[in-house]
């Protein structure tokens, strides 16, 4: 897919580049407009097929992606489309000869969506207006609602007596006049939605059904039988008016759609933030030496381009001018800039923080590294198996109960008494609106999410927790997720450095302890200690026999050897050995620990008596009291990581290591763990393989990563967490992130969304019992409307307790 | 309680008030960012003030 992103979008475009707001669908058809957002495949027939990204906006459901998906495939010409619901946005593939990119745009806008090319700006302000009319309808419902409640009051307060029926009538009129925006105006979504649905259900025999028809009928009828009874009292739809029922529902079911947009919005322009760092326009060097603005997309390889203080590189290259930091922390999560001199690779999207400077463009657009590895996390992002349709499925077979039920009831009463019928078949309507039903699930997701962003765990994607309740597979990476790397340092994966120089050091056999004889004294100590940076040191076939062990927390494990010298693993001992040249070495080293305590990892955090230490990442061998060696780590595992996989492992999840890393390093992490299944040595595209296999077995797939070369994965898997220190592009794709680092969180998380599937389970008997219970009276005319009214407000209540639990 | 018959129309043409009120506010974008202007003050590093504020 790499190759196909390589397609040179940039020579031979004739034409300005057009502004992306504001432009005319035509504008789409003109090339460099369409290279924004297309990329070219090679199509079947051997002319190339265009594929291009859309945002769709006016989605509310996955049912929306099919009416979406359907419109675009009936366009002559379109080869493929997908539509992601979660991601608001269409992939379609398309023939250049046979259409253009403005016929696609218009066969959404026919389908009464609308899109706009995949561009960061368009989209935005997209998300502006889809935001504040989301506020806007809110705050009409939740006002009137309030209004139309006051006036609700006296009538459930005051008897006959002390309400005139005059009052009484002139309070429902006030009602009615304040449900009127609530029904027209903020509760349209709702009947454009199930209109849609029912369209759709009609021409596409697609047999889904979303919960806006029943929620959207429930409301109607409720409007309906209670504006009979405020005009008419006495008529065929009763005394009693439900304009406060009919608010509350509205505004409840706003209030939970705002609060998923607020979420799906800020996940969305965190991701822009990433990719919309490149800049439009370059200053390019011309050939007599001044610098001219181009834009981005007119830069050729080998082309000079100055780059001011506080913008971002706009395309990989290298340095040729003038020395700077750049803030890389996009691509690698490291948030402290790096020295940059001639000569040095910049990276497309990094900051330039130090001082102006010169470079040359290596590769450009979709050929840097940054924008590859962007298209294919959108690729695997809309390719996403679709999680959660749990009220959709139930919605198409309880609405033909229901209307079955009420038009059924209808028909017996109009034999029995026809004065009824309608009273009836309105009781079972509105004793039977969904509100429980549909406030089941949301309810009860919002609810753990809430408790699971005060343990640190942020979601950005809320059905995310069905996935990690059900997650069986979990794939985790190695660097910086299961370990972490002490900053100081690099490559080797420990470093021992004897710090006794040529001081005669025996032991029972040998004359001098030897360089493989102190490593082989401190794998076999270490062998004694559970302590994880001693599982790093432990080797195979390293056998001693110790006496007298013993081990202390903070301080190590020791014990006596065949000659009676005491060995001592652990902290840093008081006595250093005296050669004054190893010593003024042992000084240097501490004294650069010392000055950097804050880069030491969550290990130093994980065990409290050695908090004071500010050099965790490292521990020492003594004999007697005296120094030995120091092991130095490169990566220690993160505190908690082995038990948190086998608490995962207990309960029943298979958990397999991907990692970029050399294959036997990986190895041995993952015997530390006790990973069985581990690889090593994988690019972004074999970890992305390994998903899409173990999804293709039909198993449920988590992953959890921090860098860049995970973000496609964490797009891909069912359920994504990036580490909190990760990468910036990682925790942007990740449906949730673990801002504490700590792996135990994902066991709780785990813990609680299984709960939370527990609670929305007993959410929906308690709504079907409910249901049960009160339809039968109602069809049997026993249910006055106003407890019908009651039981409706009750059982939504109920619910709505029932998932504040999981709050606490 | 005749006043009833008054202050009942009048509170429920005052809601439809508001809610214009509101509506312009809204689409005046004042609800558009919470957090930024709140964190503005917070951030020396920002250049004084607004441009277009004109004071």
């Amino acid at each position: 897919m790499q190759d196909a992103a390589v397609a040179d979008p940039l020579t031979g475009r004739p034409g300005p580049k057009p502004k992306p707001s504001a432009a005319p669908a035509s504008v789409l058809d003109d090339r460099v407009e369409l290279a924004r957002f297309t990329r070219w495949l090679p199509g079947r027939s051997g002319a190339p097929n265009a594929e291009s990204s859309l945002r769709i906006g006016g989605m509310h459901c996955a049912a929306c992606a099919t009416v979406v998906e359907q419109a675009l495939r009936r366009v002559d010409g379109v080869v493929d489309a997908r539509v992601s619901a979660a991601a608001q946005c269409a992939t379609v593939q398309w023939q250049p000869e046979r259409t253009r990119p403005s016929a696609l745009v218009a066969a959404i806008e026919r389908a009464g969506y609308a899109a706009v090319p995949d561009t960061a700006a368009g989209a935005r302000a997209m998300r502006r207006k889809e935001s504040r009319d989301a506020l806007w309808r809110l705050f009409v419902a939740a006002f009137c609602a309030m209004q139309v409640m006051m006036m609700a009051t006296p009538s459930y307060l005051a008897n006959a007596a002390q309400l005139a029926p005059d009052l009484k009538r002139l309070l429902d009129w006030g009602s009615w006049l304040l449900t009127l925006p609530v029904m027209l105006f903020a509760a349209a979504p709702f009947f454009s939605g199930a209109w849609r649905s029912l369209r759709s259900f009609r021409s596409l025999r697609s047999g889904r059904i979303g919960m806006n028809v029943p929620a959207a009928l429930g409301v109607l009828v409720a409007f309906i039988a209670s504006s009979g009874a405020a005009f008419d009292p006495g008529g065929i739809f009763g005394r009693e008016v439900y304009f406060d029922s009919l608010t509350m529902f509205v505004s409840f079911l706003l209030a939970g759609r705002y609060l998923e947009m607020r979420a799906r919005h800020h996940a969305e322009a965190s991701l822009e933030d990433s990719i919309g760092r490149l800049p439009e326009v370059a200053l390019r060097e011309e050939a007599d030496g001044s610098a001219a603005a181009v834009s981005v997309l007119r830069l050729e390889r080998g082309d000079i381009v100055r780059v001011p203080l506080g913008q971002a590189f706009c395309a990989d290259g290298v340095l040729t001018q003038g020395r700077t930091r750049a803030d890389e922390s996009l691509l690698s999560g490291e948030s402290a800039p790096v020295d940059k001199a001639v000569g040095d690779a910049v990276v497309a999207g990094s900051m330039n923080l130090g001082a102006p400077v010169a470079m040359r463009v290596d590769r450009v657009g979709a050929d840097t590294r940054f924008e590859a590895i962007v298209a294919m996390m959108r690729d695997a992002r809309s390719q996403r198996p679709t999680a959660f349709g749990g009220a959709d499925r139930w919605a198409a077979p309880f609405l033909w109960a229901v209307l079955l039920l009420a038009g059924g009831g209808a028909a017996v009463w109009s034999v029995i008494d026809p004065s009824r019928a309608v009273w009836v078949a309105v009781s079972v309507l509105i004793v039977t609106c969904p509100c429980a039903l549909s406030l089941a699930a949301p309810s009860a997701l919002l609810s753990s999410a809430m408790a699971l962003a005060r343990r640190g765990v942020l979601l950005r994607r809320i059905d995310a927790i069905e996935g990690l309740a059900h997650m069986q597979t979990l794939f985790i990476d190695k660097t910086g997720t299961l370990t972490c790397t002490p900053a100081e340092t690099k490559g080797e994966g420990m470093l021992m450095t004897r710090v006794d120089g040529d001081a005669p050091v025996t032991d029972a056999d040998t004359d001098a302890v030897t360089d493989a004889g102190a490593r082989d004294i401190a794998a076999s100590l270490a062998a004694w200690s559970s302590h994880p940076l001693a599982k790093m040191i432990v080797r195979e076939g390293a056998g001693r026999v110790w006496r007298d062990l013993g081990e202390t927390a903070g301080e190590g494990v020791q014990g006596r050897a065949d000659d009676g010298a005491v060995w001592r693993l652990g902290k840093r001992p008081v006595l250093l050995p005296r050669p004054p040249g190893e010593r003024a070495e042992v000084r240097g080293c501490e004294g650069h620990s010392v000055a950097a305590p804050a880069l030491t990892p969550s290990y130093a955090r994980g065990r409290g008596s050695q908090a004071e230490s500010p050099q965790a990442a490292e521990c020492w061998l003594s004999r007697d009291g005296v120094a030995v060696a120091r092991f130095q780590f490169a990566e220690v595992l993160r505190a908690g990581a082995a038990d948190a996989v086998r608490a995962l492992q207990r309960a029943g999840v298979r958990v397999a290591l991907l990692s970029g890393d050399d294959p036997a390093r990986v190895a041995h992490v993952a015997q530390l763990v006790g990973i069985a299944d581990a690889h090593g040595g994988m690019t972004p595209e074999h970890k992305l393989a390994a998903v899409r296999a173990a999804q293709a077995r039909g198993e449920r797939v988590a992953m959890i990563g921090d860098g860049v070369n995970d973000a496609p994965v964490l797009a891909q898997a069912d359920v994504s967490l990036a580490m909190g220190e990760g990468a910036q592009i990682a925790r942007a794709q990740a449906d949730g992130v673990l801002v504490s680092n700590a792996l135990a969180d994902v066991v709780a998380a785990r813990a609680l969304a299984k709960r939370t599937l527990r609670v929305v389970h007993q959410n929906f008997a308690w709504a079907a019992t409910y249901n049960a219970a009160c339809v039968p009276l109602a069809l049997l005319g026993m249910l006055p409307p106003w407890a019908a009214g009651l039981g409706m407000a009750t059982s939504s209540l109920v619910v709505v307790v029932n998932s504040l639990r999981l709050a606490r | 309680m005749e006043i009833l018959y008054l202050l009942i129309p009048l509170s429920a043409v005052l809601v439809l008030g508001i809610l214009g009120v509101f509506a312009w506010a809204l689409h005046g974008g004042q609800f558009d960012d919470l957090e930024q202007h709140g964190e503005q003050i917070l951030d020396a590093a920002t250049d004084s003030l607004d441009p277009h504020q004109g004071c």
